[in-house]
């Protein structure tokens, strides 16, 4: 079977390459959405959960001086605040690997010593924003708050930005996926036709279909690989270029989180490879079944 | 072995290849099936080996009705079936060993079977020592030896020939004849559909004529006429 498979190839090489660079392209797409999702997750990942206030507490107050804060958070429960969590400094710690991902030499800066802790802040009417900026600046006087963000700031234009870039790259990624299985369909219907003559035979001598269908579906299923495997190897390219670019953006650009470096990006690569198999298999499949009378 | 009863098939409404046509062919008997081109000779033998389905009418094969087998059972079917073409249909990038071998190895047959066989099949069919030429390498009359030992390597209980002899001279023709003949007398049966006047005249074997999807005669011992 593999024998048959690498003669088909051979027979067809510049169509196969063709294939493979279409589903090489389709399927990288395919994984820098799933990237890019990711790098927006990151940036988003401190006001998830329907946080939309963030209290930093100065890195030396003690128990009782955050006791003032929780206080005054306590007093706003059940009137504008729904909820609230502290986020120490091992927790503060998780959220800087995520937000200063892509800056590792402001990361590197903040220690256990001088990292501002968090009061995570879930208000009861997300949309009452003049109350949530009215907290902000009652908070912003107790003593030993160092800042207060309000989720509005950034939430808005992020979220906006992440719609826009999915919609798109999820619509693209779909029709070029389209495309390169239609186009592996049409290679495996390709190397049919040329050998038709073997196809008559094999039938004649009572091959079964399967017998005769399987070295065509594993052609479709290695153009698949093949291109899921330079999709990857592209995409992990791509994505640590961005990373270090990130790297020379300014602290305040509000995107040294919009990376991923924590392994996300070789799950993403093996799935584009399965995704790679599958679009071949389908493709390839489907043409074998429907061509097998040439 | 083959049995055709009320067997009617049409290409389309107007197009009739086989009008309610019955006849018997017992285990081991040698056929020849005579008749001007379009008189359904080939449809015949393509309705044997289940490439065509008859719109009525029942096919028999070893006692088993195969108009309506299902799909997967019809290669079980062709490999009890040996096929012989007027153009070979050898693959060109083959070597005679490879051809031969090749309606083994899409059987699933091990290769020890495999390198068993394909010699002794070479033998009988006398290409012994040409057994790494291509297609090309080889005269009409030798293909025909390939195609006839690719169709008879696995033993089947039927061999079909449709114009075996067409593309030959008489002299290969005559040695393509005691060939198909030696077959027959291992117990298989054969059905050959043939213009050569010569060659059934020469045999004195089983007769059928058709004519217009119609049988018009079936001899005994019959003659091309």
């Amino acid at each position: 079977m593999f024998r048959e498979t690498g003669e088909s190839i051979r027979r067809n090489p510049t169509l196969s390459v063709a294939s493979v660079i279409t589903a090489a392209v389709s399927l990288l797409i395919f994984g820098l959405t799933l990237i890019i999702q990711h790098g927006f997750d990151n940036l988003l990942s401190q006001w998830e959960g329907g946080v939309e206030m963030i209290v930093y507490v100065n890195s030396g107050a003690g128990e009782e001086q955050r006791l003032v804060i929780e206080d005054a958070l306590g007093q706003q429960q059940g009137v504008t605040i729904e909820a609230w969590s502290y986020c120490d400094v091992a927790c503060s710690l998780a959220d800087a690997d995520r937000l200063f991902a892509g800056d590792p030499l402001t990361r590197a800066q903040l220690t256990e010593l001088n990292i501002p802790t968090q009061y995570k802040v879930v208000p009861l009417d997300a949309t009452q924003v003049e109350i949530l900026r009215g907290l902000r600046d009652r908070y912003l006087e107790l003593p030993n708050v160092y800042s207060v963000q309000l989720a509005e700031e950034q939430l808005d234009l992020i979220s906006k930005l992440q719609g826009f870039v999915s919609t798109y790259t999820t619509g693209l990624w779909i029709a070029l996926m389209i495309a390169a299985s239609l186009l592996i369909w049409n290679t495996i219907r390709t190397a049919m036709f040329a050998r038709r003559r073997e196809i008559e035979v094999m039938k004649l001598v009572g091959a079964t279909d399967w017998f005769i269908r399987l070295p065509f579906m594993l052609e479709g299923l290695l153009q698949g690989v093949a291109g899921g495997a330079v999709a990857s190897v592209a995409m992990w390219f791509i994505n640590g270029r961005w990373t270090a670019g990130v790297e020379t953006f300014p602290a305040n650009s509000g995107m040294t989180s919009l990376v991923v470096v924590d392994g996300y990006e070789w799950r993403v690569g093996l799935i584009v490879v399965l995704f790679g198999a599958l679009i071949g298999t389908i493709g390839s499949g489907t043409a074998a079944s429907k061509f097998l009378d040439v | 072995m083959i049995r055709l009863e009320n067997v009617t098939k049409r290409y389309s409404s107007d197009v009739v290849a086989l009008d309610d046509v019955s006849f018997d062919v017992p285990k081991g008997e040698f056929v020849f099936l005579v008749g001007p081109s379009g008189s359904g000779k080939s449809t015949l033998l393509r309705l044997i080996n289940r490439q065509e389905r008859p719109e009525e009418g029942s096919v028999w094969i070893a006692g088993r009705n195969i108009v309506d087998m299902p799909s997967n059972g019809i290669p079980q079917l062709r490999r009890n079936i040996g096929n012989v073409f007027q153009d070979y249909k050898l693959l060109l990038n083959k070597t005679v060993f490879e051809n031969i071998a090749f309606a083994l190895e899409v059987i699933g047959k091990p290769q020890h079977v495999i390198s068993q066989q394909v010699p002794a099949v070479i033998d009988l069919v006398g290409l012994s020592g040409k057994e790494d030429r291509f297609p090309h390498q080889l005269s009409g009359g030798e293909q025909q030896r390939v195609s006839i030992a690719r169709a008879f390597v696995n033993r089947p209980l039927i061999l079909v020939a449709d114009e075996p002899t067409g593309n030959l001279d008489p002299g290969t023709g005559e040695g393509i004849m005691r060939l198909l003949d030696r077959i027959n007398g291992t117990g298989t049966t054969v059905v050959m559909a043939t213009h050569d006047r010569r060659i059934v005249d020469a045999m004195r074997r089983r007769v059928v004529q058709l004519d217009r999807g119609v049988i018009v005669r079936d001899q005994e011992r019959g003659v091309y006429q």
